[in-house]
């Protein structure tokens, strides 16, 4: 088994076509991903195209204040009807036009009108920016609340005292230091390129078959359980290779925080095999390496989307979300973003990390019943 | 000395000897998805003979090779070698038998000596006395300078002597070799030859598969010949060619479009420019024909008397020609 052990790792690690699926295309993901998704959550990342029109002191200190929460990307006053053409041809999502006469009607007291040209398809695009928008209006009602207030002889405490909101929102962080967009994407990225590796696993092994190299192995000492694992074993060997590259490349480039590695460990060996359980389970079932390709594709990317690889689960349907509870990935994901956001220890993830298990065994039964056909049709 | 009983039966038995038999083969059948690959072989051999299967593709030649290597299960019949019975003593398959299979089984990335390292420890060699041999039978191939490279730079006929190679890393008392030689230049096959040769001296038995006959005359001291899954015939090479050649004398005059009556001649046939004239009377007709010569001053180009080849008796015993 030793043989065929070192004989494996030999050659996987003269296959360039497995380096390029398993390590430089995540990496390639990763760095994608993280350029579009990273700072998402930070509000200044959101940009708002704004039209002046009015060019007035209040006008100017309006954008200010916006400028203070979003990118504002100011445009001339003439270049509306341009503006509008790239709201429908999706080039961003709404356009904020300060109407001639806003600093007017400030000064006289009334409401001066603002409009926000919308794509009506853009809604998660927007409602970070309505939400802003409609603070900074509260803001100005607030001011002038104040101001009338005092006009009537309020003391300033007693005006912030009107003010005060009857509730207050305390933000509380339920445990790790920060969660960004990196700590979805790093995981995530990691978790559906494991999968990649079934589709090395069914080429190695019907390429056994083809070349007669697995007949000939039959005449010698081997073992049919021998070879079995030991063709398995260095893909479980490969796969936490893959992983520990993956997650060191996170952290030494993004500041990913990886957590309790003794944990981060146990779930990264619990997912190489169920990766490569499955893998060897498909292998043993599919008629071909073509069908193997396209299984192989299937599971990876559309267990990557329903399992919460690419966008958190939270923010899917309901059903999807369901779905996506007997998904491997899914429990990769949830265990390694509990490690690395929430400071889960081994106590915590042992749960899923089962269940990683049991996919991996799953598969390992599934192929050694089918081991003595696959031997059988070795030979002919 | 073989005892044979062909055409009647592919049962056939060398006759005890002093000689030790190394593997003794029964009765032997196979069916693949109702097409009868085997029909009862049986045959011994005896330790240190050059044993060779001849026989087009399909014949079963293949087949009974995987069988004794283990790699196939017959459907009844048995196979011992030194005695035992195969299917329950596997492991003096891989003990005492080494197997080059038809097609090249060997790792294209790895190098020549990560292949032989391999499939050594496959026969369960290790440590030092695994680099011995691979040492040794880098020399056998005359490859040790190409040790390092990659296979998937050796030439055809190089990968056939490494795909040897990696038989005999266990020393096998028996040595089968299915087709070893397939697609490769004249200078890889001599040198294969001479492989097969020297270990034939060294006491290995050998077992060899092929359709070309000049390998079977000039590699096997003994022959069986296969055809539909049943072995036609069985012996050494000479008593095969007594047996079945042919006694004839091929006869080419310039100038003679149609031969005069002859007696004692059973057929004739035009071949060539000349005829074939079979007979038992060989020195009768031979002077007959150059009494005839000599009156009808005939411009003889060639009297000769015809050497049986295994050709013909393929041809004899089988009914037809040896196909590819």
């Amino acid at each position: 088994m030793k043989a065929i052990i070192i004989k494996e790792l030999k050659l996987i690690r003269k296959d360039r076509r497995s380096f390029i699926f398993l390590l430089l295309m995540p990496i390639l993901f990763i760095v994608m991903f993280g350029s579009i998704m990273g700072g998402s959550s930070d509000s200044s990342a959101i940009s708002i195209h704004v039209i002046d029109q009015d060019q007035s002191t209040a006008s100017k200190s309006f954008i200010q204040q916006i400028d203070n929460i979003m990118d504002v990307k100011e445009s001339p006053a003439a270049s509306l009807n341009d503006e509008l053409d790239k709201i429908k041809r999706g080039q961003f999502s709404s356009v904020l036009v300060i109407p001639q006469g806003f600093g007017a009607g400030m000064q006289q007291g009334k409401a001066a009108d603002v409009q926000l040209h919308e794509d009506p398809s853009a809604k998660t695009d927007l409602a970070p920016i309505q939400a802003i928008l409609s603070g900074i209006s509260s803001e100005y009602r607030e001011q002038k609340l104040s101001k009338t207030l005092l006009a009537n002889g309020d003391s300033k405490a007693q005006v912030e005292a009107t003010l005060a909101s009857p509730i207050r929102i305390q933000h509380i962080p339920t445990s790790a230091d920060h969660f960004d967009a990196i700590d979805q994407v790093v995981p995530g990225m990691t978790v559906m390129f494991v999968f990649f590796i079934m589709i090395t696993m069914a080429r190695r092994f019907f390429d056994e078959k083809k070349t007669g190299l697995l007949s000939r192995v039959r005449s010698t000492n081997v073992k049919p359980l021998q070879y079995l694992i030991g063709m398995w074993i260095p893909f479980v060997l490969t796969v936490i290779a893959q992983c520990v590259v993956l997650f060191a490349f996170g952290h030494f480039v993004y500041g990913l925080q990886l957590g309790d590695l003794f944990a981060l460990g146990a779930v990264i060996l619990c997912l190489s095999i169920a990766g490569t359980g499955i893998g060897l389970g498909l292998a043993f079932i599919v008629p071909g390496e073509g069908a193997a390709m396209v299984i192989t594709q299937l599971i990876s990317t559309g267990g990557a989307l329903i399992g919460g690889l690419w966008v958190p689960s939270y923010l899917m349907p309901k059903f999807i979300q369901n779905i996506g509870h007997f998904l491997p990935q899914f429990w990769a994901q949830n265990s390694l973003q509990n490690i690395i956001a929430h400071g889960a220890h081994i106590n915590d993830i042992w749960g899923p990390a089962l269940i990683l298990l049991v996919f991996g065994l799953i598969g390992l039964i599934i192929a050694l019943v089918r081991l003595p056909a696959f031997l059988r049709s070795a030979v002919n | 000395m073989i005892e044979t009983t062909p055409k009647a039966s592919s049962t056939l038995q060398f006759a005890s000897a002093p000689i030790e038999t190394i593997l003794e083969v029964s009765h032997l059948r196979k069916t693949y998805a109702k097409k009868q690959a085997l029909q009862d072989v049986t045959f011994s051999l005896k330790a240190g003979t050059s044993f060779g299967f001849l026989g087009p593709n399909g014949a079963g030649k293949s087949t009974t090779m995987k069988i004794l290597t283990g790699i196939i299960k017959a459907d009844s019949g048995s196979v011992k070698l030194f005695g035992q019975e195969l299917t329950t003593d596997a492991d003096a398959v891989s003990k005492y038998i080494g197997y080059v299979p038809q097609e090249i089984t060997l790792y294209e990335k790895l190098s020549a000596y990560d292949n032989l390292e391999f499939f050594g420890q496959t026969y369960g060699v290790r440590g030092k006395e695994l680099k011995q041999r691979i040492q040794e039978v880098l020399t056998q191939t005359g490859l040790l300078d190409r040790a390092k490279d990659e296979i998937s730079t050796f030439s055809g006929g190089m990968k056939r002597r490494i795909n040897i190679a990696a038989a005999l890393l266990h020393r096998p008392k028996l040595l089968i070799l299915d087709e070893p030689t397939v697609g490769i230049d004249p200078q890889s096959r001599n040198h294969i030859f001479e492989m097969i040769r020297e270990l034939n001296r060294e006491g290995v038995t050998i077992i060899y598969s092929t359709h070309y006959m000049e390998e079977v005359e000039v590699l096997c001291d003994e022959v069986a010949i296969m055809d539909q899954g049943m072995i036609k015939a069985m012996g050494p090479l000479g008593e095969l060619l007594d047996r079945y050649g042919d006694n004839a004398i091929y006869l080419e005059v310039n100038g003679l479009q149609e031969l005069p009556p002859l007696e004692h001649v059973t057929s004739t046939r035009k071949e060539g420019s000349g005829w074939v004239l079979e007979t038992e009377r060989m020195n009768s007709v031979m002077q007959h024909l150059l009494q005839l010569a000599s009156t009808h001053s005939w411009d003889v180009k060639q009297l000769t008397v015809v050497r049986p080849s295994l050709e013909h008796v393929f041809l004899r015993v089988t009914g037809t020609q040896l196909r590819d």
